[in-house]
C-alpha cells in the first residue's frame, strides 16, 4: 500500500524545491529532471481536478466552506488508492505519495480535520523558513510590495485562492498567517511530523533530505540522495527556469525560483519591516530557532521563558 | 409541474429549473421525471461507493451533504430530497448540471464537459474541466455573433452514416461576475446560480432547440512553458484519451463501462469534425487573439465554407 506523506509548508518555504529533490531521485544518466515535467494534478492537495473527478460535483458550484466539508472525503479516497484522473495508472504503485499542501492544518465547520487526519495521510514533512526570507519571496509571488507581503503573513484570515467573484485553478487554502500556519502543523496530534528548516536543507541538502526520506520510509540509497541533491540544487533549478520558464510561476515573466538564499532578508527588508515581522512572529521564530535581530521587550521575554 | 427538453430528453419536473427554457413538450410518455420525495442516505448492497455517491444496480445515489440527496433510477426517474432546509432554487443548478450528467451517463449516452457555439450551421465545442474557461469562450464568441448553443454539458448523438449531432436545450450560460464585467454583459445577467455564489445565469441573445451537426471539438488548455499557444491536433490515440478525459464525469465512463463507447465516439468525431487542443493564455485581455486564431483555424478546416469573409 502506498503511503501518503504531506509536504506541508507556508508558501515560498522550499516545498517545490523538496518536490524537485524527490523527482531527481529517479533522474537518469545524470540529467536533471525537467522542472516542467512534474505531475500537475495530484501535485498539490488543493488542486480542483481530483476533487471534481472524485466527488462528481463542480467545486466551482460550492462555497469555500461546502468544499472544505467534502475535502476530507477526497483525501481519504486518494489515500486508499483511488485514481484521480483518466490517465493509465502506473503498474507498480510507488512506496510513498508525496503531496504538497499549503493549507494550514485546520478543522472543517463540522469539526473534522480538513486533511482527514490519519485517514488522509501517514505523516507530514513540515518545511519552515525564516519569515524574514519568506516575505521578499512572497511579495514577488503575490505581486505586492514588501509591506503587503508582511501584512499578509501577519493576517490570520489570509488565504490563497479565496476570491468570490471568479474561480481560481485551486481550492481556497486557509493559511492562518505565518505563525498560525506553523503552529497548526506542529501542534496537531493526528499524524506524525518531521520538521525541516529551509536553512538546514540549504546548508546540507543531502543530509536534511535523507533524514526526511527516512521519516517517510521512502527507499533511497545514499548515492541516489547525493545525486538528487546535486541535480536539484537551486542554481540548477533557476537556470532551467531562465532557459525555458516554469509552469508553476505565478505570472508570465515572474520568476518562481528567485534567490533561494538563507539570510538574504538583510539586504531586502527595511529595519521597520524586520521589526514588524519579529513583532508578529517572534515567539514562533524562537520556537524554530531563528535568532531575532531586535531584542524582545523584557515583558515578552519573560512570557516566553 | 414543469416541462423541459434537456439534452434532447423530454422532462416532467416537480422542481422548477431556472436556467433552462421551459418547453411545452408535447409528450405523455416522458423520458425523465423529476420528483420531490424521500431519498435514503445510503443504498443497500452498493457495488460502488465514492466520496459522494453509491451505485447499486440501476440505482445511483448522489449525496451532497448539507445540500441535497439525489436518487436516479435507470436514467429515467430522479427523486430529490433537500438537506438542512436548503431552498429548492439553490439546488436546481445541481439538477441541470451534475445530476443530469450522471443520468446521461446512466443512459449510456456520450456527454461531454463542454460549452458550444454555432459556426456556419455547425456546433463548435469547447471542452475542459470546471474553471477552464468554457463558458467564457462561448460568451465571448456570442459577442462576435456566433450563436450560443449550450453550456457546461453537451450530449452528442452518434448515428451510423451521418455526422455526430449535438443536442442543445435552450439553457442559459453561467458566468462568474468577473467574466460578466470583462465581457461587458451586465445587461444580460439574471439570477445567481446559487444565492451564496457570485456566479450568474446569463441570457443568450437567442436560444436553440434544434440538433446541430458537430463541427469541431477544442479542448481548452492554459499556455505553459511546455504548451505554447495555438491549435494543435493530437494523434488518434491521444484524441481518444482526450475525449474520455473530457466526458462530463470521466470517473463514470469507467464505472459504467463506457470506455469502448467513448473510444468509438472519439473515432467518429475525429473523422467527421476533428478533436484539437486550443492552448491560450487564460486571461480576458487575450480573448481577441484567441478568436482570431479560431477564425483562421475554421477557415483552414473548411468550417467557414460558403461564408463571405
Amino acid at each position: 500500500m502506498t503511503r501518503t506523506i504531506w509536504l506541508a509548508s507556508y508558501p515560498k518555504s522550499g516545498n517545490t524545491w523538496f518536490r524537485m529533490l524527490v523527482a531527481n531521485l529517479s533522474a537518469r544518466d545524470g540529467t536533471p529532471v525537467d522542472i516542467n515535467a512534474l505531475p500537475e494534478r495530484s501535485g498539490i492537495a488543493s488542486a480542483r481536478g481530483p476533487f471534481d473527478y472524485l466527488t462528481l460535483v463542480d467545486s466551482g458550484l460550492l462555497t469555500h466552506e461546502e468544499v472544505d466539508c467534502l475535502r476530507p472525503r477526497v483525501y481519504e479516497a486518494l489515500a486508499n488508492g483511488a485514481a484521480d484522473d483518466e490517465y493509465d495508472m502506473p503498474e507498480t504503485a510507488p512506496a510513498v505519495r508525496f503531496v504538497k499542501v499549503h493549507d494550514a492544518y485546520t478543522l472543517t465547520r463540522t469539526g473534522e480535520p480538513l486533511l482527514a487526519g490519519a485517514r488522509g495521510a501517514d505523516g507530514a514533512i513540515v518545511i519552515v523558513r525564516d519569515p524574514r526570507d519568506v516575505a521578499p519571496s512572497l511579495a514577488n509571488h503575490l505581486g505586492t510590495d514588501m509591506d503587503g507581503a508582511v501584512r499578509f503573513m501577519g493576517n490570520c484570515d489570509s488565504a490563497f485562492c479565496g476570491v468570490l467573484k471568479a474561480q481560481y485553478y485551486q481550492l481556497r487554502q486557509g493559511l492562518r498567517g505565518w505563525s498560525g500556519h506553523v503552529a497548526s502543523w506542529l501542534d496537531q496530534a493526528d499524524i506524525p511530523v518531521h520538521l525541516i528548516r529551509y536553512e538546514d536543507l540549504h546548508a546540507d541538502t543531502a543530509a536534511a533530505f535523507g533524514r526526511a526520506l527516512a521519516f517517510a520510509k521512502f527507499p533511497a540509497s545514499p548515492d541516489a540522495i547525493a545525486r538528487a541533491a546535486a541535480l536539484a540544487n537551486f542554481d540548477q533549478l533557476r537556470a532551467q527556469e531562465r532557459q525555458k520558464g516554469f509552469g508553476e510561476a505565478p505570472r508570465p515573466n515572474v520568476r518562481f525560483f528567485r534567490r533561494g538564499e538563507a539570510g538574504a532578508w538583510r539586504d531586502e527588508l527595511t529595519a521597520k519591516q524586520v521589526a514588524r515581522i519579529e513583532a508578529d512572529h517572534g515567539a514562533t521564530m524562537r520556537r524554530l530557532g531563528y535568532e531575532l535581530s531586535i531584542r524582545p521587550m523584557p515583558a515578552e521575554a519573560e512570557e516566553v521563558a | 409541474m414543469h416541462s423541459y427538453r434537456i439534452c434532447g430528453l423530454s422532462v416532467l419536473s416537480e422542481v422548477e429549473l431556472p436556467g433552462i427554457a421551459s418547453a411545452p413538450v408535447d409528450d405523455t410518455d416522458w423520458e425523465v421525471t423529476v420528483r420531490l420525495g424521500a431519498v435514503p442516505q445510503e443504498l443497500a448492497a452498493a457495488q460502488a461507493t465514492g466520496p459522494t455517491y453509491q451505485i447499486a444496480g440501476d440505482l445511483f445515489l448522489l449525496r451532497i451533504r448539507g445540500i441535497a440527496r439525489f436518487l436516479l433510477k435507470g436514467g429515467r426517474e430522479l427523486t430529490v430530497q433537500t438537506e438542512d432546509a436548503t431552498p429548492l432554487e439553490d439546488i436546481a443548478i445541481f439538477i441541470i448540471g451534475t445530476v443530469f450528467g450522471i443520468l446521461l451517463h446512466q443512459r449510456g449516452q456520450i456527454v461531454l464537459h463542454a460549452s458550444a457555439v454555432r459556426v456556419n450551421g455547425k456546433a463548435v465545442l469547447f471542452c475542459g474541466p470546471s474553471g477552464a474557461g468554457k463558458s467564457t469562450m462561448a460568451a465571448a464568441l456570442e459577442r462576435q455573433r456566433f450563436a450560443f448553443v449550450i453550456d457546461d454539458l453537451c450530449a452528442v448523438v452518434l448515428r451510423d452514416g451521418s455526422a455526430p449531432m449535438v443536442l442543445p436545450d435552450g439553457r442559459q450560460l453561467k458566468l462568474w461576475s468577473q467574466a460578466i464585467e470583462n465581457l461587458d454583459m451586465a445587461d444580460k445577467r439574471r439570477a445567481p446560480v446559487r444565492k451564496s455564489l457570485e456566479k450568474y445565469y446569463v441570457e443568450p441573445e437567442k436560444a436553440f432547440g434544434e440538433p446541430l451537426p458537430l463541427g469541431a471539438v477544442y479542448v481548452l488548455r492554459q499556455a505553459r512553458p511546455a504548451h505554447p499557444p495555438g491549435v494543435a491536433q493530437p494523434n488518434v490515440v491521444d484524441s481518444a484519451l482526450l475525449l474520455r478525459r473530457n466526458a462530463y464525469r470521466p470517473l463514470l465512463v469507467n464505472r459504467m463501462g463506457q470506455k469502448a463507447d467513448y473510444f468509438k465516439a472519439a473515432a467518429a468525431i475525429a473523422n467527421s469534425a476533428g478533436i484539437f487542443h486550443l492552448t491560450r493564455a487564460a486571461d480576458f485581455a487575450g480573448i481577441p487573439d484567441v478568436i482570431s486564431t479560431l477564425r483562421a483555424h475554421w477557415t483552414k478546416i473548411g468550417l467557414l465554407e460558403g461564408v463571405e469573409a
